[in-house]
């Protein structure tokens, strides 16, 4: 098939971005879903909006506060992970894997290379 | 986080929601040595000089007994909200009054001013809340707790030969006890209640999310220097007497008010969706009126819902659907009698009056 997934990046917003075909998935990081704490809700984002990078797109609630996901790069979002609507805490449980949020389909590859690896993400984090 | 100059955890390694669930179903223990602690000397004068700020008969106060008041400006607004407790130590009689560490600077200069030789004991004293339907049985297993010791009793007891202030108190609408504990011998007794599994380590998160279910004001939310303890709906916390007693602060204010119709009520409320209430939103009538704001909201875990306390315009007929600001849409709320979980004391009889 030729599939190319590539690594995973992170953002300074703690958000983590997978490519495959030209698809990203992004999520929040572990260590934003630890510093969250207990998450009760998410108002996920509207499939087939165009978004910019840093646009605010949607919004996770915790028992601590409200945090908006910013999108990492321009595109298009083509797919929500419906089921967090009946369960956010599967983002506290396995925040880089099931508890993706959404799906974009991206516009410029440059600006996923830009994205943090993840030994620079660490480094960012112990600043 | 930094909570009144305090660095203080929201919450330990579990989470919030687990803290919250084990302090409702067993027991919890909260580190709350922030807050004030002081001690009075029963003395006519000084009792009469608080009389100002305190509207209770603080002569008359029986010993071994705590009493939930305020202290209070001129206006009658709320100054502070504390735990007033008649307790002897080493044969003198004292007051001892546990106060919020936001008002510390505020209740010392009053406390200073009455009785000058008034004793702070929070930096020798740790101050420590167990909280729960278990926490009598964990405590007892180290500290003698007579059978009949009921909520808002307080007493002395011992815990490896020094002396400790016990009362069966708390913040949670559950159960328990807080304890003030020497400095020297805190580590080692709170590791001691540890050793029962079924407790742990709350932080200041889950303390709120109970103190909100339980419906109990904080201050700095539902608590400020503009409003009175009757606007608050803490009006039973009032000695009727000291109303008439032109010594107390704000006594005209608080007699007219209970009197007379308020401008604004306060009230509880339930989220219909998923979204969090939070302290600061707005509430609306349906025809796009402001009518009032929220002071406190959290995920309540025993609801699975975003609960809150607010203040709303007292002319606002509540069987009229509300409406609450939540990022820029109208969401509907509904009212909820306060509390949303029913207290769980241990009492015989009433605790006050």
């Amino acid at each position: 098939m030729g599939a190319y997934m590539s690594e995973k990046k992170y953002t300074k917003d703690h958000e983590w971005v997978s490519i495959e075909n030209e698809i990203a998935t992004i999520g929040i990081s572990n260590h934003a879903q630890e510093s969250l704490g207990d998450i009760v809700f998410i108002e996920l984002p509207s499939v087939g909006n165009s978004v910019k990078a840093k646009d605010e797109i949607c919004v996770v609630e915790s028992v601590k506060a409200a945090s908006d996901i910013y999108a990492p790069i321009d595109g298009e979002i083509i797919e929500v992970n419906n089921n967090l609507e009946n369960d956010a805490a599967i983002i506290n449980q396995d925040a880089e894997n099931e508890g993706w949020i959404f799906k974009m389909k991206i516009s410029d590859s440059n600006q996923y290379s830009e994205l943090m690896s993840e030994d620079e993400y660490k480094q960012f984090l112990e600043q | 986080m930094p909570f009144a100059g305090f660095n203080m955890p929201i919450n330990y390694k579990t989470g919030i929601i687990n803290e919250h669930k084990n302090v409702r179903n067993h027991s919890g223990i909260f580190d709350v040595s922030h807050m004030g602690q002081i001690l009075i000397e029963n003395n006519e004068s000084y009792l009469h000089k608080l009389e100002k700020y305190i509207p209770l008969q603080l002569k008359k106060l029986i010993k071994n007994r705590s009493h939930y008041s305020f202290l209070l400006n001129k206006d009658g607004g709320v100054i502070d909200d504390l735990i007033i407790s008649n307790i002897d130590i080493k044969e003198n009689s004292y007051l001892y009054i546990v106060y919020n560490a936001s008002r510390k600077k505020e209740d010392e200069e009053i406390f200073i001013s009455c009785a000058p030789n008034a004793e702070k004991i929070y930096n020798k004293n740790c101050l420590f809340a167990i909280q729960g339907p278990d926490s009598i049985n964990v405590l007892k297993n180290i500290i003698d707790i007579p059978n009949n010791m009921n909520f808002f009793d307080i007493l002395i007891s011992k815990y490896n030969n020094n002396e400790i202030i016990v009362s069966r108190s708390g913040y949670t609408g559950e159960d328990g006890f807080e304890l003030s504990i020497p400095n020297e011998i805190a580590e080692n007794l709170i590791t001691n209640l540890l050793k029962n599994e079924n407790t742990m380590l709350c932080g200041l998160g889950s303390r709120d999310s109970l103190r909100l279910e339980a419906g109990l004001s904080l201050y700095g939310h539902e608590l400020n220097e503009k409003i009175t303890p009757i606007e608050a709906g803490l009006s039973w916390a009032l000695d009727k007497e000291r109303l008439e007693d032109e010594n107390l602060n704000g006594n005209k204010v608080l007699s007219d008010q209970l009197k007379n119709k308020l401008s604004n009520k306060k009230i509880g409320l339930i989220s219909t969706s998923k979204s969090m209430l939070r302290d600061g939103m707005t509430l609306f009538d349906n025809n796009n009126n402001e009518i009032g704001k929220i002071t406190s909201g959290c995920f309540s875990p025993n609801l699975k819902k975003s609960i809150a306390i607010g203040y709303i315009i007292s002319e606002f007929n509540t069987d009229n659907p509300i409406f609450c600001e939540i990022r820029k849409k109208l969401e509907l709320v509904k009212i909820n009698n306060l509390p949303f979980v029913k207290k769980n004391y241990k009492k015989n009889g009433s605790v006050y009056e």
